[in-house]
């Protein structure tokens, strides 16, 4: 299982030091709506969960996406 | 092309820093939507860039399919594409029908589907009209549910039949045309695996109907059309035996204890063998490449109740001990075909790892570990397609099985003179019409070797050609006493009547029939047809490509004069009141259409 930060930056193609919890769309050029359903397919295929489709709209920035795989039950440590 | 796991996020990004080098041959591809498929062109480039192939594509811009059709000066066109793919969801292209077909009654229903099959018609003749691209249409997914529920199949010119309707006049428009193809989207869905549509929350918050591991096997299935396109088909499946055509290795356990027949494991190598046939019947030269004892591995081909695949099928056998990356390039050579025109099977990981290490032009494919697995294999090898196959292709498998009997015969007669002599060879030449369109188009696209001025022409034009009164349009086919090699030369004139002189525009002949004496017989037929046309001179023109070398010293040795020499090509002429000296050992007929 990849964690969540490596996860990100791959999909998004950016360095993995400038993630924090405030990274948006708004801050990083790279999170375009292609890259964010991307996002979401494979945070689903890697955690092995399914977000709802409120869940998906819900996400507005890097820590809404933890505070979803942590309502999935996803362990703390690919997390953090 | 090794297939490991590549996941749509990375074909975006490397899609994005792919670089071209100067050996890729270049297409440029356009693609028309009603629906999201953003990462469909960047996979589809990222697959061919692996091949040696350099996609510029364009993708029309969101739901603006009709727009870009319509208007003339669109971004489609503009980018003058050599393919174009048009996928339409079937229910954005048939609106409120798709949602509520029971609201018209059945004349109504008749009446709006014929009308929605002649908007697509109508798109395809304006496409066609104003690109030269070849066009996909991808036919449209017939969905599952209904309200009718269990009675919608009694349903005449129902929601389901139709959108099999549509499908059906789709494919039948695309059948006799060229330039068309239908690509079936909808049984593509029913068998691609995992599940090509796109789960629901993704299609309502991007409008994307195929999912992303449905665009990355959507554009697997996409290739099989650019490598004919640029003639980049493969020509020739080389493969191992062992574990590969039957399970088991047959030194250790003997003809008895190899798996192959009717039944579990024996009937998944027998259906990969019957796969494996039906290429060659269709034209892929087969070949062997087996590190086994000789006598062995050729007892099985030979006497094994169930093999399906015989010595007769295969164009050259090598089973020795010696390296297999020795064994494909004496298979080219003897095959005379380039090694990027083969594809090799092997069960053995370390023997394809040598081959791409060794020999990268040759395409190297896994076989899975799951023996069960092995027929798929076949059936996903996109190399093969040609875009019609002609008596030629469909019989060359064969052709070259009789070239490898010609070999053997070759090294019992010395003298080239009497070697040609004793092949009875006979030559036929025949007025280019429609059945022969096709075959001296691929002549024109392919022949590199003996080909005087390697004019490429399109399908349209040798039509225009032969429909033209001052042209002469020309096939020549070739048999000999071990078999038939297919129409395999053209000859196209153009006639300058006023000058009284004959010009020829294409002179060419594959390079299976070089070396046979058969262009100088078909140069002194020319002859003999201008002098009894009346004409007073014949002139010929040498281009010089990097291929062509076999054929430059032939003006002069049929006895043409240098005019004149201009940048590189070289001008010829032959004056009419000479005779043609050079000896035809070869017999020649006329075809009468």
């Amino acid at each position: 299982m990849e964690k969540l930060t490596e996860l990100v930056a791959r999909v998004l193609n950016i360095d993995k030091n400038i993630i924090d919890d405030n990274s948006s769309p708004e801050t990083v050029p790279e999170w375009d709506s292609l890259n964010g359903i991307v996002l979401v397919i494979e945070l689903e295929k890697n955690f092995n969960v399914k977000f709802t489709m409120d869940e998906v709209m819900a996400v507005q920035n890097f820590s809404d996406i933890k505070k979803a795989l942590k309502k999935h039950s996803v362990r703390d440590e690919v997390i953090e | 092309m090794q297939e490991a796991k590549v996941s749509f996020s990375d074909y975006l990004h490397q899609s994005k820093s792919l670089k071209k080098n100067n050996s890729m041959q270049e297409v440029k591809i356009a693609f028309l939507s009603n629906f999201t498929i953003n990462g469909l062109p960047e996979i589809l480039k990222t697959k061919l860039h692996q091949e040696e192939i350099w996609v510029d594509y364009y993708n029309a811009p969101y739901n603006q399919y009709i727009q870009e059709i319509i208007n003339n000066h669109s971004g489609l066109y503009r980018s003058s594409p050599d393919l174009i793919f048009l996928l339409l969801d079937v229910e954005k292209f048939l609106g409120d029908f798709f949602h509520f077909p029971y609201r018209y009654n059945l004349d109504q229903r008749k009446m709006f589907v014929k009308g929605k099959i002649e908007e697509i018609e109508n798109f395809l003749i304006i496409l066609q009209e104003r690109s030269k691209a070849k066009i996909v249409i991808n036919d449209f997914v017939v969905p599952a549910y209904s309200s009718r529920g269990i009675i919608e199949s009694k349903q005449e010119w129902g929601l389901t039949e139709s959108i099999y309707k549509i499908n059906e006049s789709l494919r039948n428009t695309c059948m006799n045309n060229n330039r068309l193809f239908t690509f079936p989207l909808n049984s593509f869905c029913s068998h691609h695996n995992p599940h090509p549509l796109a789960e629901p929350k993704i299609a309502y918050l991007t409008d994307m109907k195929i999912s992303s591991d449905g665009l990355i096997g959507l554009a697997s299935e996409y290739t099989s059309y650019v490598y004919p396109l640029i003639s980049k088909s493969k020509k020739c499946l080389v493969l191992d035996l062992d574990n590969t055509l039957w399970g088991g290795i047959i030194s250790e356990e003997g003809l008895a204890g190899i798996k192959l027949g009717p039944e579990k494991e024996g009937k998944s190598f027998l259906d990969f063998q019957s796969l494996i046939l039906e290429l060659f019947e269709r034209g892929v030269i087969l070949a062997i490449n087996s590190k086994n004892n000789y006598e062995d591995a050729i007892e099985v081909i030979r006497n094994h109740k169930y093999m399906l695949l015989r010595e007769d099928h295969f164009a050259c056998i090598k089973i020795n001990w010696q390296d297999k990356a020795n064994n494909i390039k004496e298979i080219s050579k003897e095959l005379d075909i380039g090694l990027d025109s083969i594809v090799f099977l092997d069960d053995d990981k370390t023997n394809r790892a040598l081959i791409r290490e060794l020999i990268p032009e040759v395409a190297v494919i896994d076989l899975p570990e799951d023996v069960s697995l092995y027929p798929l294999v076949i059936k996903n090898l996109k190399f093969f397609n040609l875009f019609n196959i002609t008596k030629e292709d469909a019989e060359r498998g064969k052709m070259y099985v009789d070239q490898k009997k010609r070999s053997v015969f070759k090294l019992s007669v010395d003298d080239l003179d009497s070697f040609i002599k004793k092949l009875e060879i006979k030559v036929l030449v025949r007025l280019a019409d429609e059945s022969t369109l096709n075959r001296i188009t691929q002549l024109t696209q392919k022949t590199n070797q003996f080909n005087l001025t390697t004019k490429r022409y399109k399908d349209e034009d040798i039509y225009e050609l032969f429909r033209a009164d001052h042209y002469l349009v020309e096939s020549v086919m070739v048999a000999d006493k071990f078999g038939d090699y297919g129409t395999t030369g053209v000859v196209i004139i153009k006639k300058d009547l006023v000058e009284k002189c004959w010009n020829i525009d294409t002179f060419l002949l594959s390079c299976r029939i070089l070396g046979k004496n058969i262009e100088f017989a078909l140069m002194k037929d020319i002859i003999e047809k201008a002098k009894i046309a009346g004409m007073k001179s014949i002139k010929g023109i040498f281009i010089p490509t990097k291929k062509n070398k076999p054929a430059e010293n032939f003006f002069e040795d049929c006895g043409f004069i240098t005019a004149k020499n201009q940048n590189e090509a070289r001008e010829y002429i032959f004056d009419l009141s000479k005779e043609f000296k050079k000896e035809v050992l070869v017999e020649m007929k006329e075809w009468k259409n």
